[in-house]
């Protein structure tokens, strides 16, 4: 196809004759448009990245030497070990009844809370609504640490209730103690999810009921709880499947007790065992994963149906606040309990820990102020390395897939890329890989493929491992921004002569920048915490906060490691605190 | 510029066709309207010959250069085809200013900074928006934003102008107003303009000629005096103006009239056309062209025809008065000047004011 362009430009003072200033040239590729390229190229590399951990694992699951091994040969001799080795059963009922401790918990606590900030009237609602996001910059890994600090056997409350009555009713180290702490790390996810569907709900559903005569609790019990089942549904299934592959608490509460979940099961046979046996860690790897899968497909579907039975209108009416009279002051109560005990008073017990060298109700805790617990971090190279390590993975992480997040937006949403919608349905799917899996698929990626013992180990391994798992988040963080932009700002752009490419840097790019700022806090906020995949992953020389704070706990530096989470804290904040000014000033201007 | 050229395009989605056989050709410098109710097929069409939508089968080309023939390989993308498109919703970009908004289409045309300036000075002098060239669209008046909108369609000089009902998100007098300048405008600049409407006013008023779209097939093609005077079908008759249908049978013919028998009124109509006798045929009667009278002495000499009627509803609109008439089962409406009593009327109907559709076989 041609198209026709005057060569000559029109001379000065006078409009050029219709058509007469041509179209714009675009170099084609491959005898197509440019876009045509850019699209399979992403769509690839997005395809490669989520396959490179998934692949190796499902291929070691029926091997019977370790993948890189020459010679080895197919067999399902490793499901059947897996299946039939001692204790397999255990761990799957504890790990299933850690899951559904932790959903029932994590609910119990947030639903109400949720009803209480934005239903009725209630002191302080902003505020505590405000606080409860808290937990979200905070690692469940910290969270323990801060648990344990104050309720473990020698915890400071801990150490004070056995001092005063004698007898203890808590004990962290066991089943229902390990679900209560990963609860307490799930409860504002659950909060949000059902906030924000209280938030988006016609109140007009609830004023119909007052005016045939409902009271204010008769409301909430006959139409407000009711209109919350699909975002509890939702909620408790990201939380049984959070739930299920996390390790941080398994790990850090779990092995003293001799509790053997899952996730601490394959860290036991992958990094604690010096001699793992790859067929079982590849079945195991594989039986996990196909867990969450289900998970997520199922949670997927359920959403879906979901969504029909959600009252979403689009006028926002400020509504009537119920007024529940009295019974407001036991609300108050329970949220003031949850926010002081289960997030306030652990945190600051870990920072207060991190500048003495005991924490004991019997001893003024400013008597023994000191910073030796940092000095052991800074004299040590490798520590302060590591939140080094963390800093940068997590910075050049998140403008990386903040960026890529952006593009494969922009080709799953807008583009005419015949394989748009397969391309939204793989970006998304990390979603289903737990942090662990990543882990050890990678670190056999690196080892099966050639040259990959020079990327294994190094940052940029880690930065791959992180952004896998976090490109997900970007796409949810940037997809509704562009769902927000007509389509005809883009259609103006490439009738007016701009091609795909054109249209995509020239004005989706610059419209998104507010969308890319969340996202980049987002996943800035996710890859600071994240550890999972630096066990297997990391190097000497690639080790990060997380494992940094997981090796010093196992050597017995409890006020290093809540030095260390201090620290980790105090970045998060900075940062979000930063980023809070910057996308305020960017709404100003 | 030579002229738009739009051959048998097809079109369905999941199945169902929203259009079908689609015809037509703009002639250099022409104000082509394409008119119809919502979902007619009129935008997907726009669409289509700006390249943001592609048929299934046809041919869409401007002069010998070919946008679209049916093959994935010759289809010419947006930015190829050197148009401009005026949303209904302007879609300025509004991360720019005016100027800038304007300067983009021009930038991508490497056309130097000098000349863009004039370009842009100039075209938007053309809407009187030049005071407002650096502020940013959310600054400006839905009105305002429309005529940036339309400076930014036409500042690159594209081969033809597209319009997708820029005018039906302003409010009624302000579009009475963008109407009159926008017809100017387009003699202004001369250029081919294919412009998209569910408004029948501006489609007349504005067109040289108008295609009128319904269920995505294109019904007719004519000047706003041919669709009004001499509608090809009953659904275009009933679209433009106010139009009775009456289902009648003809009785006998004579001399350029045929008789048509009402229904089951008992009551006839001579009306100016031809069709074979006995065959069933649709009456149009524009409301307009109806005279009502009271007086009994009606002339009954044959030049007109008289139908006697019931009021059976008369609501007042200010300038004049609207009726609902019933003749038998038949409901006619009409308007009249003068406030007539309730009861049985008289009708005054010209033959050559009946527009005869003979039934569709």
């Amino acid at each position: 196809m041609a198209i026709q362009t005057s060569p000559a430009p029109p001379a000065p003072s006078r409009t050029p004759r219709a058509g007469e200033l041509g179209t714009p040239q675009y170099r084609r590729l491959f005898g197509a448009g440019r876009e045509v390229t850019i699209h399979w190229l992403t769509f690839l590399v997005t395809a490669v990245l989520v396959l490179a951990p998934v692949v190796p694992i499902l291929y070691q699951s029926v091997r019977n030497q370790p993948l890189y091994a020459a010679g080895g040969a197919f067999t399902l001799s490793n499901y059947a070990h897996l299946f039939t080795s001692a204790g397999f059963g255990s761990i799957v009922l504890d790990t299933l009844l850690f899951a559904v401790l932790t959903t029932v918990f994590a609910l119990a606590i947030a639903v109400p809370m949720a009803i209480l900030l934005e239903r009725t009237r209630f002191p302080a609602a902003r505020l505590f609504g405000q606080v409860l996001r808290w937990p979200i910059y905070i690692s469940p890994l910290v969270l323990a640490f801060g648990w344990i600090v104050v309720y473990g056997p020698a915890g400071f409350l801990t150490s004070a209730v056995r001092e005063g009555f004698g007898w203890v009713p808590w004990n962290l180290y066991s089943l229902p103690g390990m679900a209560f702490v990963e609860a307490v790390a799930q409860v504002p996810i659950a909060y949000l999810f059902c906030a924000n569907a209280l938030a988006a709900s016609d109140t007009s559903l609830e004023n119909a009921a007052r005016s045939v005569g409902a009271g204010p609790l008769r409301v909430l019990r006959s139409v407000v709880v009711p209109m919350l089942r699909p975002p509890m549904l939702y909620a408790g299934l990201l939380i049984f499947g959070t739930a299920i592959e996390t390790l941080s608490i398994p790990l850090i509460l779990g092995e003293p007790a001799g509790i053997t979940l899952f996730s601490n099961f394959l860290y036991e046979q992958g990094i604690d065992s010096i001699n793992p046996d790859y067929g079982l860690l590849g079945a195991a790897s594989t039986f996990m994963l196909l867990t969450t899968i289900a998970l997520v497909v199922f949670q997927t579907r359920l959403l879906k149906h979901a969504q029909r039975f959600v009252s979403v209108r689009g006028k926002a009416t400020r509504s009537d606040l119920l007024d529940i009279g009295a019974w407001k002051w036991l609300g108050f109560a329970f949220v003031g309990l949850y926010v002081v005990f289960g997030a306030l008073l652990p945190m600051l017990a870990l920072i207060l820990r991190a500048f003495t060298s005991l924490l004991t109700p019997l001893v003024n805790p400013f008597d023994l102020l000191t910073l030796d617990n940092f000095r052991l971090i800074f004299d040590y190279a490798p520590y302060t390395e590591s939140i080094v390590n963390s800093i940068t993975v997590a910075f050049v992480g998140a403008v990386a897939v903040t960026l890529f997040g952006t593009v494969v937006v922009l080709v799953a949403r807008r583009s005419d890329f015949r394989f748009a919608r397969l391309l939204e349905t793989t970006a998304q799917s990390p979603h289903a890989v737990p942090g662990l899996i990543v882990g050890i698929g990678l670190f056999w990626a690196f080892t099966w493929m050639p040259g990959g013992d020079a990327v294994r180990g190094t940052l940029f391994a880690l930065i791959i491992a992180f952004g896998i798992r976090a490109l997900p988040s970007a796409y949810g963080a940037i997809s509704p921004a562009t769902m927000q932009l007509g389509a005809e700002l883009d259609n103006a752009a490439r009738v007016a002569g701009a091609d795909w490419w054109r249209t995509v840097s020239r004005i989706m790019l610059r419209l998104l920048v507010p969308a890319m700022l969340a996202s980049f806090l987002l996943i800035w906020t996710q890859m600071i915490r994240e550890y999972a995949p630096a066990m297997f992953l990391a190097g000497a020389e690639s080790q990060v906060i997380g494992t940094t704070a997981i090796d010093l706990w196992t050597q017995g530096e409890t006020g290093s490691v809540a030095a260390l989470a201090t620290l980790q804290i105090a970045v998060t904040a900075v940062v979000a605190g930063l980023a809070g000014l910057l996308l305020k000033g960017k709404k100003h201007a | 510029m030579p002229e738009l050229v739009v051959e048998n395009i097809k079109k369905s989605f999941h199945g169902t066709a929203v259009l079908e056989d689609i015809n037509f050709t703009v002639a250099d410098g022409e104000f082509f309207t394409l008119l119809g109710p919502s979902g007619c097929g009129k935008s997907t069409t726009l669409s289509c010959v700006a390249g943001l939508e592609t048929p299934d089968s046809g041919t869409i080309r401007v002069g010998d250069q070919v946008f679209f023939d049916g093959t994935p390989r010759n289809t010419v993308p947006p930015e190829g085809r050197n148009l401009g498109l005026v949303f209904q919703s302007y879609a300025l970009w509004p991360h720019m200013t005016i100027a800038d908004n304007l300067a983009l289409p021009l930038k991508l045309r490497k056309v130097t900074k000098d000349e863009q300036r004039r370009l842009i000075d100039d075209a938007l002098t053309k809407v009187d928006m030049a005071h407002l060239r650096d502020r940013y669209p959310h600054q400006l008046s839905g009105g305002q934003q429309q005529r940036v909108a339309l400076a930014r369609g036409i500042v690159y000089s594209p081969g033809v102008l597209l319009l997708d009902e820029p005018l039906s998100n302003l409010d009624a007098k302000m579009r009475d107003q963008a109407r009159v300048w926008l017809k100017d405008l387009q003699r202004e600049v001369g250029i081919t303009t294919v412009y998209v409407t569910h408004d029948q006013v501006e489609a007349m008023s504005l067109s040289d000629r108008i295609a009128v779209f319904m269920h995505g097939r294109l019904q007719q093609v004519g000047t706003p005096t041919e669709i009004y005077e001499t509608p090809a079908t009953p659904e275009v008759a009933g679209f433009i103006g106010r139009c009775n249908l009456l289902e009648g049978r003809v009785g006998s013919t004579e001399g350029g009239t045929v008789q048509v028998k009402l229904g089951e009124t008992g009551q006839h109509l001579r009306v100016v056309g031809a069709c074979s006798a006995g065959s069933s045929a649709t009456v149009g009667l524009r409301s307009e062209r109806i005279t009502l009278t009271d007086r009994a002495d009606a002339p009954h000499d044959g030049a007109v025809n008289v139908l006697r009627a019931r009021i059976e509803q008369c609501s007042y609109t200010g300038a004049r008065f609207e009726y609902e008439l019933s003749i038998g089962d038949l409901r006619v409406h009409a308007e009249s000047p003068v406030r007539h009593t309730d009861g049985e009327i008289n009708l005054i109907v010209r033959p050559d004011d009946c527009l005869l559709f003979p039934a569709q076989v």
